[in-house]
C-alpha cells in the first residue's frame, strides 16, 4: 500500500502542474460537509465509520448491533451508512480509491475480497483470531472459507448463512391445480401450465444479472457436480469447455424459449424488489432466489407469509445428473473487514465491535428474527413461532450439503465476475449461443 | 448531464474589432481559461496517460505500455459499443430532425394557440434524464405499468427487455426529451425568414408544399447543421439516461461507448482500459464536430471562418 | 385521445383577415396542425399519468385504470418522500447550481468579453481556440481523471467536488453564445466609452453587461438545467446522503421504493415541480433567450 499514495501523486503531480491546488482547494469550501460523513479512513477521535446494504431484512438487524454497541460503548462512536446492493459494490471501490472508505468494510468475501487484500487494503486478522479463539469458536467453521486469502483471514463471516432456494406461491400452485417440481423436467413441464394460466413460470430481477447466474450455477451442479466451477476457479485453461456446461447453458435457452420467465424479466432489477413482488402478488408461481428473500417477502407481501403462501425447497434434481442433489450454493456468511488505512483508535473500535456485538445472543436472535439462519452456533434452538419451519429448513440446506459452493460472481474477480454476468445475461436475451457463450467464457479464466 | 452538448461554431471575426488594444483586456479571459485547463484540458491529457496504465481504482497506478489498448482494442464489447452509439446517434437524429422542422416551422407562424403548445412542448427539457428515465420504466413496466393496468395487450411488450424494442424505447425517449427543444430552435430561424419570399413564390403559384422545399429548408440549412450537430455530438453523452433506464441491457443492446466506459472503470475495476474508451470517444466527438463543422463552413461561404 | 381532439382547432378560428395573398398563405396547415397536436399529446401523456399517478395509494394503482385521476386521492406518498430527507437534496442541488453557475457565467462573460474585444491577440485566439475544442469534451470521457483531481484536493464526497468540474464545463459554450453576442454591439458605442475615458473593466459591466443581457439569462438557464439535472458528477464524486443532489436521490428512491409507483411518481413529481414553477415564471426569456442565442 505505502507506494499507492506516491504512485497517484506522480499522475496528479504532471495533472495538478503549480495550478495552485491550495488556492481551488479554499474555493471549493462551499460544500458544507456535514459531521459524520466521510471520516477520512474511517473516523478521527473515538470513532469508526461501517457502511452496509439498506433494506429489509437485514438493515433493522444491523442497526440493532450498531445501537447495541454505542450505548454499551458511550465514549466511542460506530457511524453507519447504508446503501442499495448495486449501488454499494460500486461505491465502495470509488471511496476505497479516494481513502473514504469506511473502517469496517462489508463484502461477500471470496474474489472481492482478494482484491482488496492484493491492494493492501485489508488488514491480517490470522493473528486476531488465534488470539480471540473465543470469537472464532462461535462462528460455523465452514464459513470462514469465503474469508481466507493465501490462509490468512482478512475478515470475519458475520450475519446469515444464505444458501439459494426455489420458492414458490403455494395458492397459485392450488389455482393451477399443480404440485412443486421434484426434478428438471417437471419443471419444463409445468412451464405451459403456468402459462396457459397466464402466470409466469419463474419471476427473475434480469437486469440485475447475479439473479440469472443462479441459474447457471444449480444447473451445472446438478449436472455435473461441483468439480466443473472448481476447475474454472482454480484458472485451468479450457475448463469451461466441458460438454456439462454445453449441456446446462442449453437447458437454459430452453426455459427461455418456453417463456419460463415473466415478460420483460430483463428489464426488472432486484434492487427494487420487483422480482420478490411478481412472486407474493401471484403473478409469478415460482423463483430461484437467495434464502434472504423470505425476509423481503415477510416484510412486503403483506400476509403473504404468514397465511403460508409460500413455499420453498432445494433445487431439484436433473435427470441423469452426476451432481449431488443435496449440494447448495449462495452466501456462506458476509463478511467485515478492517480498512488498513482506518486509525488504530478506529480500528480498535471495530475489532471490539467483532469480539463483543457481532457474536452476543441479540445478534444472533435478531438475524433469526429476520427470517435467516446465523453464521453463529447453536442458533437452532431459536428457532422458533412462525419462521421455525423456513429457519430449520435452510440451515438442514446449509448444514447437509456436501458441498455450499459460493456464488460465482463472489468467487471470482470483479473483472472476470464482470465478464460472466454479461455473458449470462446475454445468453437469457438468446444473444449468444452455448458455444459462443464458453468460448467468451473461456477467454477470461484466470484473470 | 442534460447536455445538449455544444453546437457548430461559426464564429463570426469582425474586422472592425480587430484593435490593437488586446493587450489589456487578456487578463479578463484568464480565469476562464486557467479553470478549463485545469478541469478540462489537464484531465483529458490525464486520460490519455491513464490508457497507458493499469490500475483497479483503489490499488496503485502501473505503468503498462499498450496493455490497457490491446485488451480494449480486442474486446468485443468494443465494436458493439460502437455500432450502438452509432445506431443511437443515427436513429436519433434520423427521428428527431424530420419533426422538430415540421413542428418548428408550423410553430413559427404566430397564433395565440400555437405559444400555447411551445409552452407545453418545453416541458420534457426541464426533467432530468434521471426523472425521465424513472418514469418511463415505471410507466413501460410489463408487470406493473401502463400496459398491464389497462390491460391493453398491445401496450404489454417487453419495453425495456427485448433488444429491439429497447433501441427502439430509447429512441423514442431521447426524442421525446429533445424535440422540443431542436423545434425551438426551428422555429426561431424561421421566423427569420422574410415573408417577401414567401408572397413572391406565392405569386409564381407555389404551394404550402413547394414553398417548404424551395424556401423554408435552403432558407434554414445553416440552423439544420447546427440542430443536427447538437443531436450528432450530443448522443454520444447519453449516460444518466441509458444508466437509469437499461443500465445498458438488454445484455449488451444499449450499451452505448459512455457505458461501457463506466461499466469497464467503476464495475470491472478495469481503469485503464475505460481510459481508453474515454479516449476513443473523445476523438469520435472531436471528429464528428470536426466533419459537421466544415459541413457547415464549407456551405457557409458568407461568413468567414475565425479562430 | 378525446378530450385531444375536442380541442384541435375548426379551420375557421384561423382565418386572420389580412390581404388576399396572405390569406392563402395562411389556409390551415392540417399537416403541421395535427402533427402538433399529435406530439403534444405524447409529450403529455407521461406527464399527466406521473401526476395522478403520485396521488393514489399503491393499493389503488394496480386496480384502477392508470389513466383515470385517483377516486381516493392522497398525500401519502408525497409525506413519504419528504420524509426521506427530499428537502435537504434539494437544497444541495440548489448549492450546487447557484455555485457552479454564477461564477461559470462570470468568468465565462469576461473571457467572451475579453475575446471580442482583444481580436488579433495571439494569446487570445490560443485561448479561443481552447474553447471550441472544448466543446467536443464530453464530460463523460474525462470522469476518471477528474474523479483523480478531486481525491487529491481532497474534496471527495464533498459539493465542491461537484461544482468545480461542473464551472469548467459550461464555460465553452458560455463563451461561444456569450461572444457572439458581443460581437454585436456597434463598435461605435466602444469608442464612445473609451472617449469618455472609460477603462475596459468599467466598458465591459457599463456596456457590454447590460446590451448582452438576454445572452446572460440564456446561458444562466441553459447551463444551470444541465447542472441540476447533472448526474455522472454526483454518482463519481459523492457518496454520502448528505450530498446526494436531486437526479441521484431519484435514482436512489426508484430502488427503495420498489414497485410502490405512486411514491416514485410522486418523488419525481415533487422534485420537477421547482423547476416547472420557475419556468412557468420566466418562459418568456428563456424561450426568446434560447431561439436567440441557438438560432445564431
Amino acid at each position: 500500500m505505502t507506494n499507492n499514495p506516491i504512485s497517484r501523486r506522480n499522475f496528479l503531480g504532471l495533472a495538478a502542474g503549480a495550478a495552485g491546488a491550495a488556492a481551488l482547494a479554499a474555493c471549493g469550501s462551499d460544500g458544507p460537509k456535514a459531521p459524520g460523513t466521510g471520516s477520512t479512513g474511517g473516523g478521527g477521535g473515538g470513532s469508526a465509520s461501517y457502511w452496509s446494504l439498506s433494506g429489509p431484512p437485514g438493515e433493522p438487524v444491523r442497526k440493532a448491533a450498531i445501537e447495541r454497541f454505542n450505548k454499551a460503548n458511550a465514549s466511542t462512536k460506530i457511524e453507519e451508512l447504508y446503501f442499495q446492493n448495486d449501488a454499494y459494490k460500486q461505491k465502495i471501490k470509488t471511496s476505497l480509491g479516494a481513502n473514504q472508505g469506511p473502517t469496517m468494510i462489508w463484502g461477500w468475501g471470496g474474489g472481492g475480497l482478494k482484491e482488496y487484500v492484493n491492494s493492501n487494503l485489508v488488514e491480517d486478522l490470522t493473528d486476531w483470531f488465534g488470539q480471540n479463539a473465543a470469537v472464532k469458536d462461535k462462528i460455523l467453521a465452514s464459513s470462514f472459507g469465503a474469508a481466507t486469502v493465501n490462509g490468512k483471514i482478512y475478515a470475519m463471516p458475520i450475519e446469515t448463512v444464505q444458501p439459494i432456494v426455489l420458492f414458490y406461491n403455494k395458492k397459485v400452485f392450488e389455482r393451477v391445480g399443480v404440485q412443486p417440481p421434484k426434478s428438471w423436467g417437471e419443471i419444463m413441464a409445468l412451464v405451459p401450465k403456468f402459462n396457459a394460466a397466464k402466470v409466469a413460470p419463474f419471476s427473475l430481477a434480469g437486469q440485475s444479472r447475479w439473479t440469472n447466474m443462479m441459474w447457471l450455477e444449480f444447473l451445472l451442479d446438478r449436472t455435473a457436480g461441483s468439480e466443473v466451477f472448481d476447475r474454472v476457479f482454480a484458472g485451468e485453461k479450457d475448463a469451461w469447455s466441458d460438454p456439462a456446461v454445453l449441456d446446462m447453458l442449453t437447458k437454459i435457452q430452453d426455459l427461455v424459449k418456453a417463456n419460463g420467465f415473466q415478460k420483460g424479466f430483463s428489464s426488472t432489477t432486484a434492487d427494487s424488489n420487483a422480482d420478490q413482488a411478481l412472486l407474493y402478488t401471484g403473478k409469478a408461481a415460482m423463483m430461484l432466489h437467495g434464502s434472504w428473500s423470505y425476509g423481503i417477502q415477510t416484510a412486503n407481501g403483506g400476509n403473504f407469509v404468514k397465511e403460508d403462501g409460500l413455499g420453498w425447497m432445494n433445487f431439484p434434481a436433473v435427470e441423469g445428473g452426476k451432481g449431488d442433489p443435496s449440494n447448495t450454493v449462495g452466501n456462506p456468511g458476509q463478511y467485515l473487514s478492517i480498512s488498513s488505512k482506518a486509525t488504530p483508535e478506529a480500528k480498535e473500535i471495530a475489532k471490539k465491535f467483532f469480539s463483543t456485538t457481532l457474536v452476543d445472543d441479540d445478534e444472533k436472535s435478531g438475524w433469526v428474527k429476520s427470517g435467516g439462519v446465523p453464521v453463529l452456533k447453536n442458533s437452532d434452538s431459536l428457532f422458533t413461532g412462525g419462521d421455525a419451519q423456513f429457519l430449520k429448513d435452510m440451515a438442514g440446506i446449509a448444514n447437509g450439503a456436501k458441498v455450499f459452493a459460493q456464488s460465482w460472481d463472489q468467487a471470482l474477480s470483479p473483472t472476470a465476475a464482470e465478464t460472466l454476468l454479461d455473458n449470462i445475461a446475454k445468453l437469457f436475451q438468446l444473444q449468444v449461443s452455448p458455444q459462443q457463450w464458453v468460448s467468451a467464457m473461456n477467454g477470461v479464466i484466470g484473470k | 448531464m442534460t447536455t445538449i452538448a455544444p453546437p457548430v461554431v461559426r464564429t463570426k471575426e469582425s474586422p472592425r474589432s480587430s484593435g490593437g488594444r488586446g493587450g489589456s483586456v487578456v487578463w479578463m479571459a484568464l480565469p476562464a481559461f486557467v479553470w478549463f485547463i485545469f478541469f478540462g484540458i489537464i484531465p483529458l491529457i490525464g486520460v490519455l496517460a491513464l490508457s497507458f496504465t493499469t490500475w483497479n481504482g483503489f490499488g496503485e497506478i502501473v505503468p503498462s505500455g499498450l496493455d490497457s489498448w490491446r485488451a480494449t482494442l480486442k474486446d468485443p464489447g468494443l465494436p458493439n459499443a460502437l455500432w450502438v452509439t452509432f445506431l443511437i446517434m443515427a436513429l436519433s437524429w434520423a427521428v428527431q430532425t424530420p419533426l422538430s422542422i415540421l413542428l418548428g416551422v408550423f410553430l413559427a407562424t404566430s397564433k395565440r394557440y400555437r405559444e400555447f403548445l411551445a409552452v407545453l412542448f418545453f416541458i420534457p427539457l426541464l426533467l432530468s434524464s434521471a426523472a425521465i428515465a424513472i418514469t418511463y420504466k415505471s410507466l413501460l413496466d410489463p408487470s406493473f405499468g401502463l400496459g398491464s393496468g389497462l390491460g391493453v395487450e398491445a401496450l404489454n411488450q417487453d419495453w425495456l427487455g427485448n433488444a429491439t424494442l429497447a433501441m427502439a424505447t430509447l429512441i423514442f425517449i431521447v426524442s421525446w426529451q429533445f424535440i422540443p427543444f431542436h423545434t425551438l430552435i426551428y422555429q426561431g430561424a424561421v421566423r427569420q425568414i422574410p415573408t417577401s419570399m414567401y408572397e413572391a413564390s406565392q405569386i409564381d403559384g407555389a404551394g404550402r408544399v413547394r414553398q417548404f422545399f424551395s424556401i423554408t429548408l435552403p432558407q434554414i440549412k445553416y440552423t439544420v447543421i447546427t440542430s443536427s450537430t447538437l443531436m450528432v455530438v450530443g448522443s454520444l453523452t447519453f449516460f444518466d439516461l441509458i444508466y437509469v433506464l437499461t443500465a445498458g441491457g438488454p445484455g449488451d443492446a444499449t450499451r452505448a461507448l459512455a457505458l461501457l466506459m463506466y461499466r469497464q472503470g467503476f464495475q470491472a475495476n478495469l481503469m485503464g482500459p475505460a481510459s481508453a474508451i474515454a479516449v476513443i470517444l473523445v476523438l469520435v466527438g472531436l471528429a464528428l464536430s470536426l466533419l459537421l463543422r466544415r459541413l457547415g463552413g464549407r456551405a457557409d461561404e458568407s461568413q468567414s471562418e475565425g479562430a | 385521445m378525446a378530450t385531444i381532439t375536442k380541442h384541435a382547432p375548426s379551420p375557421t378560428v384561423t382565418g386572420t383577415p389580412g390581404s388576399r395573398l396572405r390569406r392563402r398563405a395562411r389556409s390551415y396547415n392540417w399537416f403541421g396542425g395535427g402533427l402538433s397536436w399529435v406530439w403534444l399529446f405524447i409529450v403529455m401523456l407521461p406527464i399527466y399519468w406521473i401526476v395522478i399517478t403520485s396521488f393514489k395509494t399503491q393499493d389503488t394503482y394496480f386496480v384502477t385504470n392508470p389513466l383515470l385521476p385517483p377516486s381516493d386521492f392522497t398525500l401519502t406518498n408525497y409525506k413519504t418522500v419528504i420524509e426521506n430527507d427530499v428537502i435537504r437534496y434539494f437544497f444541495n442541488s440548489v448549492i450546487v447550481t447557484v455555485g457552479a453557475i454564477v461564477p461559470a457565467v462570470a468568468i465565462s462573460f469576461m473571457a467572451a468579453y475579453a475575446i471580442v474585444r482583444g481580436a488579433g491577440n495571439r494569446l487570445l485566439k490560443v485561448m479561443n481556440s481552447v474553447f471550441l475544442m472544448g466543446l467536443a469534451i464530453p464530460l463523460q470521457a474525462v470522469i476518471i481523471p477528474v474523479y483523480l483531481i478531486i481525491i487529491k484536493l481532497q474534496m471527495y464526497d464533498t459539493l465542491a467536488a461537484i461544482i468545480l468540474p461542473s464551472i469548467a464545463f459550461a464555460i465553452p459554450l458560455s463563451v461561444l453564445v456569450l461572444a457572439n453576442f458581443i460581437r454585436d454591439v456597434p463598435k461605435e458605442l466602444f469608442e464612445s466609452m473609451r472617449m469618455d475615458g472609460a477603462t475596459e473593466w468599467g466598458t465591459l459591466w457599463r456596456l457590454a453587461f447590460p446590451l448582452t443581457r438576454p445572452a446572460l439569462v440564456t446561458v444562466t438557464i441553459y447551463n444551470a438545467l444541465g447542472i441540476w439535472n447533472g448526474f455522472l458528477l454526483p454518482l463519481v464524486l459523492t457518496q454520502s446522503p448528505d450530498q446526494r443532489t436531486i437526479p441521484l436521490a431519484l435514482a436512489n428512491f426508484s430502488g427503495q421504493f420498489g414497485i410502490n409507483i405512486p411514491a416514485i411518481a410522486a418523488s419525481v413529481t415533487l422534485t420537477t415541480l421547482p423547476i416547472v414553477l420557475l419556468y412557468a415564471i420566466g418562459r418568456r426569456q428563456l424561450l426568446s433567450g434560447l431561439t436567440a442565442g441557438f438560432g445564431k
